[in-house]
């Protein structure tokens, strides 16, 4: 697993460079990376609750914990925290002091505005959004724009109950 | 006052220059200097290479000492994608060929971490913060001249 790192990181910076090339406007940039981590969420859930053996989450806080110590670490290789809780425990923030797909970059000033590491917003959001859960993610600290981590602040805006595909009573 | 490592310097493959530093605050007319002898060292360069590639010789990236001018010492070290790192010395005590390579190694290896940057622009020269601040800190591990020999640590 170790020795793919290298390509992951190089082709995952590939790929945002081919971004900006074609989109030039960095929000669109942003939208497409999370667009995509979105796509990627969908699925990885998936095989995640497969390999993962993991019981059904009672509470956000439970899902929240299972993210950041066994799903971050079984796709990207680290772990996470989990942070600042809000006082309604709908909100919290998942806190990365290392992240595989920023190592060796160097943000330049003109593309300040980019979200180097918005796929991952997406995949938190496309795969809560398997599991009943509507999340909006966004990022408030970046390593690479200066700050000490990367923090990923995750809320909780809706717990669908479980929709099944056709009526019991037919 | 005898400094060690008096300038860093990257050529690329077309001869282009990458980066070129003086770690010593230098006067405008001095860096001309410089400039001139790290061109200079490139002709030098060629010959090593022409020289080495005999049949059965290795192919080493350290070149060694390049050519010695009144006040430097020129050390040249050619990667295979033919990037040349050229170090000025102006230390007049005997040189320990395994410092100078050490360096020189690290300097490679920081070429390369930095060129994994997806933003990074081949061919143009090196601008980032972090490449000069890296730089700084791979250079003071060399031994300064008078210091105790076994303070190298790796």
């Amino acid at each position: 697993m170790l020795q793919n790192a290298e390509v992951f990181t190089l082709t995952y910076g590939s790929i945002v460079r081919q971004l900006i090339s074609d989109f030039e406007d960095i929000e669109e940039v942003n939208k497409q990376l999370e667009q995509m981590g979105y796509n990627m969420g969908i699925r990885l859930v998936d095989e995640f609750l497969a390999k993962a053996k993991i019981t059904r989450c009672s509470s956000f806080r439970d899902t929240a914990d299972v993210v950041a110590k066994q799903a971050l670490p079984m796709f990207l290789n680290v772990s996470a925290n989990v942070a600042n809780w809000s006082p309604d425990q709908t909100e919290c923030s998942l806190v990365l002091t290392d992240n595989p797909l920023a190592d060796f970059v160097e943000l330049p000033e003109e593309y300040r505005e980019l979200k180097y590491c918005n796929v991952l917003a997406g995949v938190v959001r496309g795969a809560l959004e398997m599991v009943n859960m509507e999340v909006e993610c966004r990022w408030v600290s970046d390593m690479l724009k200066g700050d000490d981590c990367y923090e990923l602040r995750i809320k909780l805006k809706e717990h669908r109950d479980e929709k099944f595909p056709f009526k019991d009573d037919d | 006052m005898k400094m060690g490592i008096i300038c860093v310097a990257f050529i690329g493959p077309q001869n282009n220059p990458i980066y070129l530093r003086s770690m010593d605050p230098a006067t405008d007319d001095q860096y001309l200097k410089l400039h001139y002898i790290v061109h200079c060292a490139l002709d030098a360069v060629e010959e090593k290479v022409l020289l080495k590639r005999g049949p059965g010789d290795s192919q080493d990236a350290y070149l060694g000492l390049l050519y010695p001018t009144e006040d430097y010492r020129v050390y040249g070290y050619l990667t295979n994608t033919h990037v040349k790192i050229i170090l000025l010395l102006d230390d007049e005590a005997p040189i320990k060929d395994e410092a100078v390579l050490r360096v020189l190694r690290r300097l490679h290896s920081l070429y390369v971490d930095t060129t994994s940057n997806p933003f990074h622009k081949f061919g143009l020269p090196i601008t980032s913060p972090r490449f000069d601040a890296q730089l700084e800190q791979i250079v003071a591990l060399y031994p300064r001249p008078g210091a105790s020999l076994g303070g190298f640590t790796t």
